[in-house]
């Protein structure tokens, strides 16, 4: 995340290899080329082709849950031990694929990084549908999600039923539907002046009404743009503890509980970690082949890429640093439940795979990171970023099967075994999830338009005169 | 290139201002004298005047010794972040951390009474062959890990990389003040960029073990696997409030100074420092919920301890000024602009970590054996008494050594491509 000042440039010895935004760009050229995707290009054939195939396994998503539902959860391979399998695996993994986008916008907003700017946009609709995708885990979990209001929330009824407000379970209602309307919210807000730049530029007069309602009169009047400045500030400074609340109360899930490989006291900061790991891995997964199929290169460059990687490998050694932490806790801890877990984990148990293959994805490969050329290299970085999105679903599978399948009691052990209808859940929401962007990509302005205006060199200069 | 040149040697003229002599002058009375009254102290209890227990006197020199050890080692960390992540926030007081990492060589020497005090006092339990025999836990990691060959071992091992970290990282700091050739200093930058990525990586396990020898093991049946982390943010909290409290010194004792140190900066650093408080409270918390949740004897007794029998007083202590009050004053952004103000915030901060290391290393069941009367209570005030003679007995001789050291180089990193940047503003040059 260094801060490169172009300024420096002056000295001659200091030249920055890649800027935030390719030179010989103008305010009118960011403009075009950034609507033109939604406005005047035809739409290509890939896109048809990807939005179905994507449109076809949020179909399969919706068959697996109308089965679930219709016929109960036991169409799911959870069993007792494993009360809780897939469906919280995917819900953990879908949340922290989400965090990327509130660290980038919120977080790297505060903290004036400027190159956050060409990929906020992306990264907060990634957040939002993320979130989506995460939310329908728990909910079907309940089997009745009709029902499931007061379960969940705590609202006085007349069977005075209340959640137990110590379960971090309950926790998770408010941090969630917390994180998903501030997200909402920030990336609308974020939204509203390039959607008046649609409105104005549309041709056809339907997406000139769309875009106009969505744009909610805006103006670009001085005073619009004071307010919206503080509004946005404030959202960013409301989203940035966001970041780190919603993961560490997904953690609580577990570690507040006296399962062995559950109950550790590093799972907190070792959650919000790998949250923002996969969430970076979720950023380059998407983000190099739009750039390469929509020519979008002059705008996110490969200090965009770079960066990501680094951020990366930070979180990434986090993660190994939570793994070490466990194997030597087990040890020293001399507990002989903790002892019989990690044995069980590692080498001892039916799992073993899983978890070497955890550590492969997480720890071994991306250390690759370390070089510069690994790190220049869009093809080397795609790549890792796939094998980092396997391994933190993984991690969450180890951590979740591995340590409730052979509990206290060996009476009670059992394996356990996804069906083909968890399966279907699990890809369905990842079609689910690459439909909604296929949507998006088309719809809305998938880069900052008027953000990027700003981190023009010309800006800058209007900046010093004033 | 002539704004540049101009500079530097305009930045020359930084030298350390007089009143660090005074500093080292009057620190090293002031630590000798802590050291006297901590050899009295431990003599009171060798020679049987009080009936305290002579580990005590050694838990109180660990206290000094963690906490000023945490300033050394944290400005390292934060020193490394700074050379991977860049920003004037950190060139203003890149001197400060480099001189207080150069104070490292002392502390390896000043480990010696704790090696004294884990064999021939009760400090580290797990020395005692009866505890060995009687716990199971003990024993389990006596042989592979917890016995004191080892621990001395990691001790060596830990100073080497920490040391091995500063002596590269100094020396190209000084080799970058004293060429002008730029291409040169852009290779010296660089280095200091590639030294830092695996020294954050050698710095955390480093921390995490030394956290554990040294603090954990005072109750060596309890483990938290959050505690590494939780001693490195108390450890970089330390560093960063000791480096205001000194930015802050010289701005308020010496003009010129003040212009170095600009408003901005000290807004950053507070934020930093603000930012640093929320993790620490954050990562405690996380622990004591887990813990308190789960309940399970193994884990919570090491709370019990702490919460029972007054403790509970200083736990609250921790609570509100550790975290809520410096939290509260430090959201506010004039503040944090202002010297005189920010450094009561840094001083409130160094005050509660002490106290904070008091509440994790003092309470321990072999207290006062067999004392009844007015002497156990004279004893058990001359006993902890000791603990908050200890920081200013070690804090004085490495004050000293610190303003020694600071005085060598000048206060700022001549060389550093970004410190015009980071001075920009009182110039106007452009």
């Amino acid at each position: 995340m260094a801060s490169i000042d172009p300024s420096q440039d002056d000295v001659g010895i200091h030249v920055t290899p890649y800027p935030v935004i390719e030179p010989g760009h103008t305010f009118g050229s960011v403009t075009d080329k950034i609507s033109s995707l939604t406005l005047k290009r035809r739409t290509p054939l890939g896109w048809f082709i990807g939005f179905g195939i994507s449109f076809a396994f949020a179909n399969i998503l919706l068959f697996a849950i109308a089965y679930l539902v219709l016929t109960g959860i036991g169409v799911w391979g959870n069993n007792i031990p494993v009360g809780w399998a897939f469906d919280i695996i995917n819900f953990v993994w879908w949340i922290g694929i989400g965090h990327a986008g509130t660290l980038i916008s919120a977080i790297l907003l505060l903290l004036r990084q400027s190159w956050r700017t060409s990929i906020n946009r992306f990264a907060e609709a990634m957040t939002l549908f993320a979130v989506s995708c995460a939310a329908i885990f728990p909910l079907f979990h309940t089997g009745r999600p009709w029902l499931a209001i007061y379960w969940l929330f705590p609202y006085p009824n007349t069977m005075n039923i209340w959640p137990n407000f110590r379960s971090p379970l309950m926790w998770d209602v408010f941090a969630v539907s917390t994180y998903a309307t501030v997200s909402a919210l920030f990336w609308y807000v974020g939204l509203i002046p390039d959607f008046a730049t649609l409105r104005d530029r549309a041709q056809s007069k339907p997406f000139k009404i769309a875009y106009g309602i969505l744009s909610m009169g805006w103006r670009g009047s001085a005073r619009h743009w004071a307010r919206y400045e503080k509004l946005y500030l404030l959202l960013a400074a409301l989203a940035t503890p966001l970041v780190l609340s919603v993961h560490t109360i997904v953690s609580f899930d577990f570690a507040v509980g006296i399962i062995p490989g559950w109950h550790a006291t590093i799972f907190p900061p070792y959650f919000v970690a790998g949250a923002i790991y996969a969430g970076f891995a979720m950023v380059l997964t998407l983000t190099i082949p739009l750039r390469k199929f929509y020519g979008l290169e002059d705008f996110i460059t490969m200090r965009h890429l770079r960066n990501s990687a680094k951020v990366m490998l930070a979180t990434g050694l986090i993660v190994a640093y939570g793994y070490m932490m466990e194997a030597f806790t087990a040890w020293y801890s001399a507990s002989e439940y903790e002892g019989f877990m990690m044995k069980n984990r590692i080498y001892g148990g039916p799992y073993w795979w899983a978890y070497w293959l955890l550590i492969s994805c997480n720890v071994l490969i991306p250390q690759v990171l370390w070089m510069k050329r690994a790190r220049h290299s869009t093809v080397v970085l795609w790549i890792i970023s796939l094998v980092v999105g396997v391994g933190m679903w993984l991690e969450r599978f180890v951590i979740i099967v591995t340590s409730l399948h052979r509990d206290f009691l060996p009476s009670s052990w059992a394996m356990y075994r996804p069906t083909i209808i968890d399966f279907a859940t699990l890809f369905g929401t990842i079609g689910m999830f690459v439909m909604l962007l296929f949507l998006f990509i088309r719809f809305l302005p998938v880069i900052s338009i008027f953000e990027m205006r700003t981190i023009l060199p010309q800006a800058e200069v209007k900046e010093e005169e004033a | 290139m002539a704004a540049h040149a101009a500079h530097v040697t305009d930045a020359r003229s930084y030298t350390p201002p007089a009143a660090l002599d005074r500093l080292a002058g009057t620190s090293l009375l002031v630590g000798l004298a802590g050291l006297i009254l901590l050899v009295i102290g431990g003599a009171l209890s060798a020679l049987h005047v009080l009936p305290f227990d002579l580990s005590h006197a050694f838990r109180a020199y660990l206290l000094g010794y963690v906490f000023w050890t945490g300033i050394s080692v944290g400005s390292m960390a934060i020193m490394m972040l700074h050379h991977l992540s860049g920003g004037g926030w950190g060139v203003v007081l890149r001197r400060i951390f480099e001189a207080a990492t150069r104070v490292l060589p002392l502390m390896f020497v000043l480990f010696i009474p704790i090696a004294l005090g884990m064999y021939f006092s009760k400090l580290y339990p797990w020395t005692m062959p009866q505890v060995v025999a009687e716990s199971h836990a003990v024993a389990h990691k006596h042989a592979l890990y917890l016995n004191a060959p080892l621990f001395l071992l990691r001790w060596v091992f830990y100073f080497a990389v920490w040391i091995g970290l500063t002596v590269l990282l100094n020396k190209w700091s000084l080799e970058q003040d004293t060429t002008t050739d730029p291409r040169l200093r852009r290779l010296l930058k660089d280095r200091m960029q590639n030294v830092s990525g695996p020294g954050i990586v050698l710095f955390g396990l480093t921390v995490t073990f030394a956290a554990i020898d040294w603090l954990m093991t005072l109750e060596p049946e309890w483990f938290s696997t959050i505690w590494g982390l939780l001693i490195m943010v108390g450890w970089g909290l330390t560093a960063l409030a000791f480096a205001i409290c000194i930015e802050s010194y010289f701005v308020l004792n010496n003009a010129r100074l003040g212009e170095v140190y600009q408003p901005r900066h000290l807004h950053d650093h507070g934020k930093l420092l603000l930012a640093f408080v929320m993790i620490w409270a954050y990562f405690s918390l996380s622990q004591f919920l887990i813990i308190w949740s789960g309940n399970l004897p193994e884990e919570i007794t090491w709370y019990l301890h702490r919460l029972r029998s007054g403790w509970q007083y200083v736990a609250l202590f921790v609570v509100l000024f550790h975290f809520a009050l410096p939290f509260v004053i430090l959201l506010s952004a004039n503040l944090k602009k202002r010297a005189g103000q920010l450094i009561l915030v840094a001083l409130l901060v160094l005050g509660a970590r002490i106290i904070d290391l008091f509440w994790l290393i003092a309470p321990t069941h072999i207290v006062f054996p067999g004392a009844q009367g007015a002497t156990a209570g004279a004893a058990r005030v001359i006993a902890y008494a000791l603990y908050f003679i200890a920081p200013f007995g070690v804090g004085g001789v490495w004050l000293w050594y610190f303003a020694r050291q600071l005085k060598t180089r000048p206060l700022l990193p001549l060389g550093d491509e970004g410190l015009e940047n980071a001075l920009e503003q009182i110039h106007g040059h452009h």
